[in-house]
């Protein structure tokens, strides 16, 4: 293997190994949407019980205050397309739990692309250290 | 692609389907006493004014019911229907222009049609829903029919935000309109990025593609010049223009644009964004088309998207067609955007 090829190969892993990053931005992403809806989820569920509905309500900070939700029945949630939309807590948590389905599958197609990419990249590794070793062995070191 | 969205159509399809039928079910014993009423004229005698026949809705509804065997779709029959559609398509994150389009469409399609008993409710439902889908959708944009229709060589920039998938994408299309049989020159005018230089040699180079290109910080606009001169002079059929990714309220990167356009000319700016952006995507192919213009757009990672809400909604929010779609990691996965073809697959190839 001489060095222009080495090159590129190095090339190759530098490349793959930025696509990575952004598929593992891309998860991280959406295992913060997951989580976000399961806290949102649980808020929802506890405030239907909660006594005289009052609730912690987090402001930022790590403060928090009592609050009383007036209407713990009805929920103004984001659909997309940013559109709003009253809907009674049950079915608000409905759509969360709906949301996080379609997170979860996504989460898998974004693992399943990375990890071929990983596979690509230890081959490509492989081959580089290989190619380090023949040019070691024949006393050239690739520059 | 798009299977949530292909899941929930295929609901909301037979939710329509279903109220019509409802309807339809209804509407028999009407038939029944609709008969028996004597002697109830048909076809009204030229300049007659009976009374009887100054309603036509009546006379309408008799000559439908009785003559032809048909049932009149009404509002009433589907709204509950069309609602929920509209929450689907919503969800799906299809842009509100283009939902209200959607169901405005559906509603024309179904509402005061005359369905002849037999007719199958799928059929006109289909039938519905479909129409509506591809007026939202366009044309779509026929790349090599557009090269082959221009001056050579055609000059392609490609524009948008970063970590889209834009260096990919000029590669895919090189790699695409090279086995189309035309010649292709690629300008790597990322020089902003670091490594983006040598990303799109390693693809130019694996693809066999003539890359013109400067060192890393050097001016985009003295690159893509090069390429065009470059491809002028040896009859090369396309330049495909790589830029820095970019956010459109960042000033300095959007007045080197203008730049480059000033310089290279190019006949064609393209938009690439990622499908899975949804309504994201869509805002922010509207924002670049307002400050640089853009003349098509490219969906990137439609193979994750499991909503479809940008591609459904891209060409009729911002006025501009769908090009291509990328569908995964290979050189060939990318396919011309075929609206028809989209939406026989959204409705299961129905009808």
């Amino acid at each position: 293997m001489d060095q222009r090829e080495l090159m590129t190969l190095q090339n190759y892993l530098q490349e793959y190994g930025q696509q990575a990053e952004i598929f593992v931005q891309q998860l991280q992403m959406l295992e913060n949407g997951r989580l976000e809806a399961h806290a949102a989820i649980e808020a929802l569920e506890e405030m239907l019980t909660a006594e005289d509905g009052t609730v912690l309500l987090q402001i930022g900070g790590g403060a928090s205050v009592r609050a009383k939700v007036i209407e713990p029945e009805k929920v103004l949630i984001a659909i997309g397309s940013e559109v709003v939309v009253e809907r009674p807590n049950k079915e608000a948590v409905d759509f969360l739990k709906e949301r996080i389905m379609e997170m979860e599958a996504s989460q898998k197609k974004v693992a399943e692309t990375l990890d071929r990419l990983r596979a690509q990249m230890n081959e490509i590794n492989k081959r580089i250290e290989s190619g380090y070793q023949q040019a070691m062995a024949s006393g050239q070191m690739p520059g | 692609m798009f299977g949530g969205l292909r899941e929930k159509l295929r609901a909301a399809r037979d939710r329509l389907g279903s109220s019509i039928q409802a309807a339809a079910v209804k509407a028999e014993p009407a038939e029944k006493a609709t008969v028996d009423l004597p002697a109830l004229p048909v076809i009204a005698p030229a300049g007659s004014a009976a009374p009887v026949l100054s309603s036509p809705t009546f006379v309408d509804k008799v000559r439908v019911l009785i003559t032809e065997r048909e049932l009149i779709v009404s509002e009433k029959d589907v709204n509950e229907a069309l609602s929920e559609l509209e929450m689907t398509l919503l969800e799906s994150d299809v842009a509100l222009p283009a939902t209200d389009a959607i169901i405005d469409s559906v509603e024309k399609n179904l509402v005061g049609r005359h369905r002849k008993i037999g007719e199958s409710v799928d059929t006109l439902v289909v039938h519905a829903l479909k129409t509506a889908l591809l007026d939202v959708l366009g044309k779509g944009f026929d790349l090599k029919d557009y090269i082959a229709k221009h001056d050579r060589p055609v000059k392609i920039l490609f524009t948008g935000v970063n970590g889209t998938g834009k260096t990919t994408t000029v590669a895919k299309i090189g790699a695409y309109l090279k086995k189309e049989g035309f010649t292709v020159v690629i300008g790597a005018g990322d020089t902003y990025r670091a490594g983006a230089i040598e990303q799109i040699g390693v693809h130019a180079e694996r693809l066999g593609i003539r890359i013109i290109q400067h060192k890393e910080g050097a001016d985009p606009s003295a690159v893509l010049f090069d390429a065009v001169q470059y491809a002028q002079s040896h009859k090369i059929d396309v330049v495909l223009a790589d830029t820095a990714g970019r956010f459109h309220n960042k000033a300095n990167l959007m007045s080197q644009l203008e730049k480059i356009k000033r310089v290279m000319k190019p006949d064609l700016v393209v938009y690439v964004d990622e499908a899975v952006a949804g309504n994201d995507a869509v805002t922010r192919a509207a924002e670049f088309d307002r400050t640089v213009g853009a003349d098509a757009v490219v969906l990137t990672k439609a193979d994750m998207d499991s909503r479809g809400g940008a591609a459904i909604s891209i060409a009729h929010t911002i006025g501009k067609p769908l090009m291509f779609l990328g569908t995964g990691q290979a050189y060939d996965d990318i396919i011309p955007f075929e609206p028809e073809k989209v939406v026989d697959e959204l409705l299961d190839g129905g009808a």
